[in-house]
């Protein structure tokens, strides 16, 4: 045996063959034998019985072979076992989140999905964890298996040596819809995987566009970085102090009236350690235009229902909210949206009205609202979303229809 | 009945100077009337779990909705679990059988604590109807499997909290009996019944009872914790509160894997106790059966983490209980090889409870073979938790314990009722059951090895062929079934009546009238032969 140059798949599928081998060869002895005596030594052939009660050198003939075989097989087992959880160095790290009922992919740079994209011929460390219960991330295909901890990091790795897609399941039981846990490993050739990591999602959006068109951009950065205005960057819903005309500062939240009136009337409440120098839009800008840098500020770069129902699918918030109006674990988005809705929190019936100052909130930290009623307090926070993701949902569930009154 | 009952009023009939009615049964300190109220019992629940199996196949018959939808489905197999394992597997034949014929085998009157004995079946009473319970009240049925894993059983709103009362309650009663057949074994053994004259059905129970004694408390431990963790929101196995979902795997499995082993071993001791009587020939290795039984209880203590290989737990705990794990098939093995001896060179009567245990000792080496699949880590990482370890369990526990019990209904059912069935349908009923049972769980191993996860409502199309060949198998398996107990309730109105000995067995039982009588022996035995010396013995009739 040449354990080394065997691949994890070949020395756990070698552990399978011997032990089958043995079993079946133990098996038609034992089956055989015993088929054997009932007809040869049936009181019509054999009518007086022989009266020994033992064989002292049998007995230990069949303690000790067996023990020795075991250990033996015990040896093949633990081989193939090391094989899977040795990971070679240099292996691309893929960052794994479970949670009922889906499975959330990160990868290098911070691209999220939830396909498992991976290249060809290398060696990928899954680096798990579980938000909610257990799960167990299982592909047959390369024989691993592991389970997804909560408050705990486990790994598995593998290297596919064929492009492809493979089954992903869950194999640790995990409620409702454990059994539609299943999701795709994608295999692809090195170039294909490269290309694929650095494309972005984001699909942008005509506000985005229009804010190239009237140069805001020149100004205002998109990634954080300090500019000649404030970034746009977590602008929306934020506390800034301004100053007013008078010299009087207070506090503001960046929200949909605010963004307004900074358009028409930019000078009118300034953020505190910016100078006095943008332009009315008032008249250079027409009021469609403005609407839609307006909708691009507050809901998001990546503004759009389509991008909204992508990242729904990615996160696995369709895995318990239909989108067709059935209740699976969670209330349906269809007609969510403006829907009031009775939530329990700390012992206590509250009205709220889905609107989306709620759901932002509902979605990028559930525990902390309290229950809707009806349902189990099973959803997990989603503290990674950022603002305009948070905004791209919300443009989704409000396209999937506001709640009939 | 038989010619003995005009002197001795048998256990069924009231003792002389009493009224019998139900309160005779159900506060009766009989340990007879108490293994047959369980034996009703277990049955009954025996026929509720196969009902549920039966519909789980049903669903599974194609993939997506069948009959029932996903929270359903959750519920019943998880019922299925509750139901099989703790209110008809684990009490089964050493409640049942073992209380009937432990205290005779031994040349006693009856168990040493008569009335704790009636106290456990009352707390199997008292379990059954909290299980019941807890599927029509609180927010719908338990749907966390029979394991309730942490953090999922801590979350669920379903009725969790009355289904861990129930098993907590359940395995009082197991306490409880375990610990009167030690101390009857120890202390009531009649004059001349040394422990190696022990027929290996009580050996078989004393290890048992060991097991019973020492490993369910740890059960019991832990589904107060799940209760304490609902209840009063402990956060022992919350890591957001600094406990640990794993500690609660290594709690249950501490109980539970010995379980197994609860419900194996009185099973193979029956199986030792019917291959010698028809094969007319001394058991072969009588020490060393006796002592693999105590081998398995001792090195079946020690292998619970096998169940744990893809938990998170470290490497090192892999290789240690692996390796142990390997180790525990020795003593399993060297009882299959002695009991396949044992008809070597025999004079084989083929009767019904013959069958029985060859089809044990088939499914049982089926069983235990592919636990070596199971035990060693490499291959355990790609079958755990699929159907693969779905057909192994139910070839060990039922081709094992449950055609063990078969074999045992049909072994000591002459004994019982001084009636004998009809023998022909009896073998057609396991030949039936033998063959639907492979049709059944065979395929499941083959789509276990594809991939296909346990506990999964739905299915990937791939595996739609297994799964309808296993549902066909579960009608032939609830069809041979229904045969057998309809032919044994057949016999138990229409048998013909039969004598003391029908087999030519040499243990006590079969010294006693058929049915037993209240106090077992006119005077106390002596015994001054071995359990398998056949000289003289002779079938009568």
């Amino acid at each position: 045996m040449y354990p080394q140059s065997l691949t994890p798949v070949q020395q756990v599928d070698l552990a399978f063959i011997i032990i089958f081998g043995f079993s079946v060869f133990v098996l038609l002895v034992i089956t055989a034998a015993m088929l054997w005596f009932v007809w040869r030594y049936h009181e019509s052939r054999h009518p007086v019985p022989a009266q020994f009660s033992g064989n002292v050198p049998a007995e230990i003939a069949w303690t000790v072979i067996p023990s020795i075989i075991v250990m033996g097989l015990f040896y093949y087992g633990w081989e193939g076992y090391k094989a899977l959880r040795t990971v070679p160095e240099g292996a691309m790290e893929i960052k794994v989140t479970a949670r009922m009922w889906s499975w959330v992919f990160e990868y290098p740079g911070g691209k999220r999905g939830s396909v498992l994209v991976a290249p060809v011929d290398t060696p990928v460390k899954l680096r798990m964890t579980s938000v909610d219960v257990l799960h167990s991330l299982y592909v047959p295909a390369f024989r691993i298996k592991m389970d997804t901890v909560p408050g705990m990091e486990t790994y598995a790795w593998f290297k596919a040596d064929r492009p492809g897609e493979y089954d992903l399941l869950c194999a640790e039981y995990c409620g409702l819809k454990h059994a539609n846990m299943i999701t795709t490993v994608k295999v692809v050739d090195k170039a294909a995987f490269d290309a694929w990591l650095a494309s972005t999602d984001a699909p942008g959006g005509k506000g985005r566009a229009l804010m190239d068109t009237y140069g805001c951009i020149s100004c205002h950065s998109l990634d954080g970085t300090p500019g000649v205005g404030p970034t746009f960057k977590d602008l929306y819903g934020a506390e800034r102090e301004v100053a007013l005309p008078d010299g009087t500062k207070r506090k503001v939240f960046a929200d949909e009236g605010y963004l307004r009136r900074a358009f028409t009337d930019p000078n009118g409440e300034l953020v505190v350690g910016y100078d006095p120098i943008m332009p009315s839009t008032e008249g250079m800008v027409p009021n469609e235009d403005m609407e839609q840098m307006l909708a691009w500020l507050m809901h998001g770069n990546e503004v759009g229902r389509e991008e909204g129902r992508r990242l729904m699918e990615a996160e696995g918030c369709i895995s318990c909210h239909s989108t067709d109006g059935s209740i699976i674990a969670g209330p349906s988005l269809k007609g969510l949206w403006n829907a009031p809705t009775t939530v329990l929190r700390d012992g206590k019936e509250q009205q709220v009205t889905a609107d989306e100052v709620y759901l932002r909130a509902k979605i990028a930290n559930a525990p902390s609202l309290g229950t809707v009623k009806g349902y189990d307090p099973m959803m997990p926070p989603y503290e990674h979303l950022t603002p305009e993701q948070l905004g791209a949902m919300v443009e989704y569930i409000k396209s999937l229809g506001e709640h009939a009154h | 009945m038989s010619a003995d009952a005009h002197d001795h009023p048998n256990f069924f009939q009231p003792q002389p100077g009493t009224k019998g009615g139900i309160a005779s049964w159900i506060f009766s300190t009989d340990h007879k009337r108490i293994g047959m109220l369980y034996l009703y019992c277990i049955v009954a629940m025996f026929l509720v779990g196969l009902t549920l199996g039966f519909l789980i196949r049903l669903e599974l018959i194609a993939p997506g909705r069948t009959i029932m939808g996903p929270q359903t489905y959750n519920a019943l197999f998880t019922l299925h679990g509750v139901v099989m394992i703790f209110l008809v597997v684990i009490p089964s034949i050493p409640a049942a059988f073992g209380n009937i014929f432990l205290p005779i085998q031994i040349g006693a009157e009856d168990v040493s604590f008569p009335r704790l004995n009636i106290f456990s079946w009352w707390l199997y009473v008292t379990g059954a109807v909290l299980a019941v319970v807890s599927l029509v009240t609180g927010k719908g049925a338990p749907d966390t499997g029979w394991t309730f894993y942490v953090p999922f059983s801590a979350v669920t709103t379903t009725n969790v909290d009355v289904a861990v009362v129930a098993v907590f309650i359940l395995g009082f009663s197991s306490i409880l009996t375990g610990l009167n057949f030690i101390t009857t074994l120890h202390r009531l053994r009649a004059p001349g019944m040394t422990w190696t004259r022990l027929p290996l059905f009580c050996w078989s129970l004393y290890a048992t009872g060991w097991i019973q004694v020492l490993a369910t408390p740890v059960l019991g431990i832990t589904v107060l914790l799940i209760f304490a963790e609902r209840v009063l929101g402990v956060g022992l196995f919350d890591p957001s509160r600094g406990g640990d979902p794993i500690l609660y795997q290594h709690l249950f499995w501490i109980y539970s894997h010995p379980a197994v082993y609860i419900m194996i071993l009185p099973a193979m001791g029956v199986i030792s106790e019917i291959l010698p009587v028809f094969a007319r020939k001394p058991i072969f290795g009588y020490k060393m059966i006796a002592f693999s039984s105590l081998a398995i209880a001792f090195a079946g203590s020690l292998v619970w983490a096998h169940h744990m290989f893809v938990s998170g737990m470290s490497d090192t705990a892999v290789m240690v209980f692996s390796f142990l794990t390997f180790v525990v098939a020795i003593p399993s093995a060297i009882k299959v090889f002695n009991w396949v001896s044992t008809l070597y060179k025999g004079s084989i009567r083929v009767e019904p409870p013959l069958w029985y245990a060859l089809a044990f000792i088939f499914l049982f080496s089926i069983g235990g073979l592919t636990g070596l699949v199971l035990g060693s880590a490499g291959t355990d990482v790609h079958v755990h938790d699929t159907y693969f370890v779905v057909a192994h369990f139910h070839y060990v526990i039922f081709g094992g314990l449950g055609f063990g019990l078969f074999g045992a209904m049909h072994y000591w059912f002459p004994k019982v009722y001084g009636r004998m069935y009809d023998k022909r349908i009896a073998n057609w009923s396991c030949l039936i059951a033998f063959v639907g049972f492979n049709i059944l769980y065979f395929p499941m191993f083959i789509i276990g090895l594809q991939g296909m996860p346990r506990r999964y409502y739905d299915y990937l199309p791939k595996y739609a062929e297994g799964h309808f060949i296993s549902t066909m198998g579960s009608w032939v398996l609830a069809a041979g079934l229904l045969l057998m107990f309809w032919n044994l309730w057949r016999g138990i109105r229409h048998g013909k009546p039969v004598g003391r000995n029908p087999w030519g067995a040499a243990t006590l039982e079969w010294m006693v009238p058929s049915p037993p009588p209240h106090h077992n022996f006119d005077a106390e035995p002596v015994v001054t032969h071995g359990p398998y010396d056949y000289t003289g013995v002779k079938p009568d009739a």
